[in-house]
Parts: C-alpha cells; structure tokens; sequence
C-alpha cells in the first residue's frame, strides 16, 4: 500500500525548505535549498526533489506552506493550508517537545522568538527594522573574516580570551570588529566576541524585558552553528535544545498544519500534482485604475489562465476568479 | 480662500466645513506612494513619518492651486507642535509659499490664536451662518464615527470581501454630496444603516468573536493609507476592530471648551495614569488609557501603533509589556514608516491573531471542563 504524505514547505529570503511528513508526523523527506532570489524555481525543484525520491511509493494528501513566500507558492503547488511563520514554527517544536517554553528562531533575515505555556503561543516577538540579530549579520562579518560560515561555530568554541564587540548595529559591529583585530586578538576570539554581539542583540530586541523560561529550543538556519548556541546557554545560563530537523522546522509546522486541516475536514488536497512543474507559472504586477486608490494587482497565470489574484482593497480582482 | 486640508480618516467632514463658509476646497490626493516619495525627499532624515507624509500632502495640494493649507497643531512636549513651522519653511524654499492656519487646542492655552484662526476660516460669512456650519459638520463627524463602527465589527462577518469597505466609500460620497444643511442628516444617516443593513454577514457564536483594540500615535492609527490598511487586513481574519481615535473624539477633547462639555478622552486619560502620570506628549496617555479601557470592556487583544522613531509612543511601548501582563491582555507594537514590504507585518498580525484565538479557545475548554 502507498504511504500518505503530507508535504510542508517554508519560502524564506535565504532558503526554501521542503519536507514530507507520514500520518504520524514522522519526516520522511527533508529538503534545505538556497533560495538564491528565485523562491518560485526552488520550490519547483524541491518538489522534483522529492517525487524522485518518493513519489512512487507515496501518495500526497496534504500541503502546507509558510515563510514570507506562503501566498505565492500555495498557489503554485495548490496548498490547502497557508499559515504564518510562527504558527508554523510553534507547531513544529510542540510535536516534539510539547511543554517547551520558549523558542528561538533565528534564519536569514528575520529572527523570532516565540513565548509558550501549557501548550499555546502567549507572546511572540520578530526582528522588524533590523537584521542585526540575524544570519545575514553573521555571513556578512564571516565573508569579512574569510572564513567559511559552516566553521564559524566550530572556531568560536576554539576561543581562549572574551572580545566584547558591539552588537547593536551591523555598522557599529563591524568598526569594532576591526578595532579588535587591531588589538591583536585571534579570528577565534573575535568571532566568539561576534556571536555574543548576535545573542545580546537578539535577547534585547526581542526578549524586551520578557521573563524567558525553560525548556527552551532552539531553531532556523543558524541553530546549525555551535557558537551561537554556546552564547545563547552562557546568557540565559540554561542548556538549550536543539532538534535534529532544526533548520526544517517551518516547513514541518506547515506539513502537520496541513496534516490536521485535512483530518479535521476530511477535504481532499488541493496539491496540483507532481506534473505542476512542466507548467509555465507567472506572476506579475499592475496598478489598477478603477479608483483613487490605486491598488497595486498582483496577478498569477498558469498556463495563461489567471488563477489567481489580490492586493486590491475593493475585491474586484479577487473576486473575478471563480475557483 | 482657496483651501486644503491633510487626510486623516475621512476627508468629507473637512471638506464640508470649508465648503459651507464659502471656500473654495482642494482636497488632495489620498497618501500614495507618489505623496510619500515627495515627502521623504524634502523632509529632515530623522522626521517622524507624518511629518513626511503631510508635507508629501501639502506638496501635493498646492500642485492642485491650494493657496492656505488647514491643519492641527500638537501640544506638550511632542515635535508635531512645530512641525507646520518647518512645513513652511521647506515649502518657502521650495518655492510652494502658501498660507497656513493651525489649529491649537484652546484647552492647553492659546486662547488668541484660535480665536484668530477662527476669524480667519469664518471669511465674509455670517456669524450665525458660521455657528450653523459648525454644528452641521460637528453632528456629521459623531454620525459619520458611529457608522464607521458598525462598519468596522461587520467587516469581520462580511460574506463578500469588500462590501463593507465599498459601502463605507458610497456612505461618504452621500454625506459628501447630499448633505448642505443640518435637516439632511437624519435622512442621509437613515440611507447608510440601510446600506450597512443590507451588507450580507455570516456571524458567528459569541465565543468565536474576536475583538482587538488600535491604540497609538493619531495619524498612523486613523489614516489607513499609511498604516497597512490595518483595518482592513483584521477584518479580513475575521477580527472586530476598533479604534482608540476618532475624530468626533479629538474634536470634542481639543475643540470643545471644558466649561462646554467633558469629553470621554479625560475618562480614558484618568484609566492610564497608573502607567503614565505626567503628560509626555503625543498621545501616549491615551495610549495606555485606552489599553485599560479595552481590557475592561473585554477586548481580546490590542495592536499599537507608532510612527516610528515617535518618542512618545516609544515610551508607552516600553511599558506595555508590563500593562500586558498585568492585564492579561496581548499586545502587539507596530512601527510605521515608509517601508513598503509588508510581509513582516503580515506575519505578525496573522500569528497575532492565530494567538488571540487560541487563547480563547484555551480559555473557553477549560471552562467547560471545568463546569463538568
């Protein structure tokens, strides 16, 4: 008999992550893709990904997406559940570990931490103006420091002295990188001191004065990096978990989102099908004219034939397709 | 006098008062994109964003041949107070002089001044005429706020997504159009609950409900084309909004003598004193005043909303979190600038309201178990 799957996928600004999930919320395919500034072509190719890997032994009951590109790639793939990043992410952790507390989640450009008890989302916070507390901060300091970002981590447990470096600001951090390399302190050091700079500034961005309990997990991309967790345990002077999916975590919120949508409402998935990826997908943009408003459209053909529209305040795009 | 006025809210009531004393009224283009490009350009880098958009609007208005522009002034320790100064200054050196009145609170002083600007805005018109005009308009804007409410809890329960903005725009353009002298109120207002009734709603149980409160800085809260079109967006989750500004209350808290009538912003003010005593400027009071408030008329939840770098709301954003947790009530801050890229936001306001539903839902289960 096929198995059943539930297909999650989260489209973020730095990576496209694609898993599957059996009916018993186990991950039976993971898949992490850069997104490289094209989210449309990597969702297309993680989902070729996995019907090679597994398409003729499953059978798809279920999507769900996430991440900043959840609308448009629900569309592509036909999603029957299109959530929000935190929802997404709490969900995820909760299935493994259900009386966590507090979750950080930290991934290219944006960081969040979400605030849990007895098993729902009370408080949450995300970087908005910013992206100092974030990846991007860490791949920019590493690609100044020459160093791969995959060892970044490893190096930073190498370190011997404690280099406090300024971590409220990308440009403050970097001025005072170079300070310190002055100083004659070791790359090891430095990027311990830069690590600690990510972690202040996450807890005081985000934290806000929020009293922080345990168990506390631990998330995203950069949660691969063994540094930053070293610092997060020395400032909140706790042990943190981290998952072996970690850095999947969204898209396996979004599969078992979708996994309960569909047990709940006993719906058949709108998923498109394996074969979607051999159909010309366009989206594009234009202002409409009807009123002052001057709503920017944005509008999704499939082979030439609108599916999908929105972005107008008065509905007169988004009602015009009858689905 | 050729007129023009910024947007905040709905322009009609502003246009309408203008009208009847016999000006002639531009009324500018809605806050677009254009309007803020304009105004970020020519404006100080560390301004607040309505600064930026008013001068965006102000531009835009003497493009149209606006000769005076009519604005509020602000009061304490908040820059908006000089910020028509500025306005000017920039307009002068852009070779776009125009007239300003501003319009100051006589209720924090200045008593002259709004006499003055009173004598200038009634023109060759009579007094009685002036005072007929007046109570017209002030009427409309207690009308036009109470049919926006009905708009704003129907909105959730809409069928047809946009029918409730659609009808709030035909409601304008009846009081716009329809409305010269005080007897056509009743008949106008009548016209809009029956449009507002006939709006097709799916309601559903008392307990599913959702109702979040906006609190913050005037301008970002009440002009939807700067913030998001926030209203909107809840309405489309499902979630009943309300404000914590509106112009009926404005004008009845700035324009109306004490002696004449106490306005319900002072009760809210008392509500929020235990946070913040002293007046600090902008409406941070009425910030956390209306936090309270809404915790206290069973309010799910509150989003607040600051122009950002807005020093006094930075300052009742810093305390809200301890209002939020001792109320038990979520709180979500907003900072508005001129960042197009909503996602952020969207996000946030999605899991916001994902968590305010949850809650409830909590909530109401382990009542049931527990009546069991």
């Amino acid at each position: 008999m096929m198995e059943e799957i539930y297909i999650g996928i989260d489209v973020g600004s730095v990576s496209t992550n694609i898993v599957a999930i059996n009916e018993t919320k186990e991950v039976v395919f993971s898949q992490y893709i850069r997104t490289g500034g094209q989210p449309l072509e990597s969702v297309k190719y993680g989902i070729k990904q996995l019907e090679q890997a597994i398409g003729d032994k499953m059978v798809v009951k279920g999507v769900g997406t996430t991440g900043s590109g959840r609308q448009l790639s629900g569309i592509l793939v036909g999603a029957d559940v299109i959530k929000n990043e935190i929802t997404a992410h709490a969900t995820a952790t909760l299935s493994t570990v259900p009386d966590v507390c507090t979750i950080f989640e930290i991934g290219g450009q944006d960081s969040k931490l979400i605030l849990l008890k007895d098993q729902i989302v009370i408080d949450f916070a995300m970087n908005t103006v910013c992206a100092a507390g974030t990846g991007s901060f860490l791949d920019h300091q590493a690609e100044r420091l020459g160093i791969p970002i995959e060892k970044f981590g490893e190096m930073a447990l190498q370190a011997k002295k404690d280099v406090r470096i300024a971590g409220r600001c990308t440009v403050f951090a970097e001025s005072d990188m170079i300070a310190k390399q002055q100083f004659g302190f070791s790359k090891a050091d430095i990027i311990k001191g830069l690590c600690e700079a990510l972690v202040r500034n996450f807890i005081n961005n985000l934290g806000r004065g929020k009293k922080l309990e345990p168990p506390f997990v631990f998330q995203g991309g950069v949660a691969a990096n063994r540094g930053i967790k070293a610092a997060f345990e020395k400032e909140i002077g706790h042990p943190i978990i981290i998952l072996p999916h970690f850095n999947v975590m969204g898209a396996i919120g979004a599969a078992i989102l979708a996994l309960e949508y569909i047990m709940d409402t006993g719906k058949t998935t709108k998923f498109r099908g394996f074969n979607m990826m051999e159909h010309n997908f366009s989206p594009s943009t234009f202002n409409c004219t009807g009123c002052s408003n001057c709503c920017e459209i944005i509008q999704v053909e499939l082979d030439d034939k609108v599916i999908a529209m929105w972005g107008d305040r008065c509905g007169k795009w988004t009602n015009s397709i009858s689905s | 006098m050729i007129v023009s006025f910024p947007h905040m809210g709905s322009p009609v009531p502003y246009k309408k008062i203008f009208e009847c004393l016999g000006h002639d009224v531009i009324v500018p283009p809605v806050p677009s994109q254009r309007t803020i490009d304009m105004g970020v350009k020519y404006s100080p880098e560390f301004a607040c964003f309505p600064f930026k958009v008013l001068l965006g609007t102000y531009m835009e208005a003497i493009e149209l041949g606006a000769k005076v522009i009519i604005s509020s002034g602000g009061h304490g320790p908040c820059r908006a107070g000089f910020y028509s100064e500025v306005q000017q200054r920039i307009l002068q050196q852009l070779n776009m002089s125009v007239e300003f009145i501003i319009f100051d609170s006589p209720n924090h002083g200045g008593y002259q001044d709004f006499w003055h600007n009173l004598i200038r805005l009634k023109g060759k018109s009579s007094w009685f005429h002036f005072m007929r005009s007046v109570n017209l308009v002030y009427h409309m804007i207690h009308i036009l706020d109470q049919l926006e409410r009905q708009l704003e809890i129907k909105r959730a329960y809409e069928v047809v997504p946009g029918t409730c903005s659609k009808t709030w725009e035909k409601i304008q353009e009846d009081f716009s159009n329809l409305v010269n002298v005080s007897k056509d109120l009743k008949a106008i207002e009548n016209l809009s609950k029956e449009r507002i009734e006939k709006i097709n709603v799916e309601v559903p149980g008392e307990d599913e409900k959702i109702r979040i409160g906006i609190v913050g800085e005037i301008y970002v809260v009440m002009e939807k084309n700067v913030n998001m079109k926030l209203e909107e967006k809840l309405g489309a989750l499902g979630v009943e909004v309300e404000r914590s500004q509106y112009l009926s209350h404005w004008v009845d808290y700035n324009m109306i003598p004490k002696w004449i009538k106490h306005s319900h912003e002072e009760a809210i003010l008392k509500k929020g004193e235990k946070y913040i005593e002293i007046n600090i400027g902008g409406h941070a009071k009425q910030t956390v005043g209306h936090i309270v408030d809404y915790k206290e008329r069973g309010f799910d939840g509150i989003i607040h909303l600051m122009p950002f770098a807005c020093l006094p709301e930075l300052v009742s954003q810093s305390i809200i979190p301890r209002i939020s947790q001792e109320l038990d009530i979520p709180v979500i801050s907003f900072s508005i600038d001129e960042q197009t890229g909503l996602a952020n936001n969207l996000t946030r306001i999605e899991a916001f309201v994902d968590l305010i539903r949850n809650k409830k839902r909590r909530l109401i289960y382990n009542k049931c178990v527990a009546g069991l």
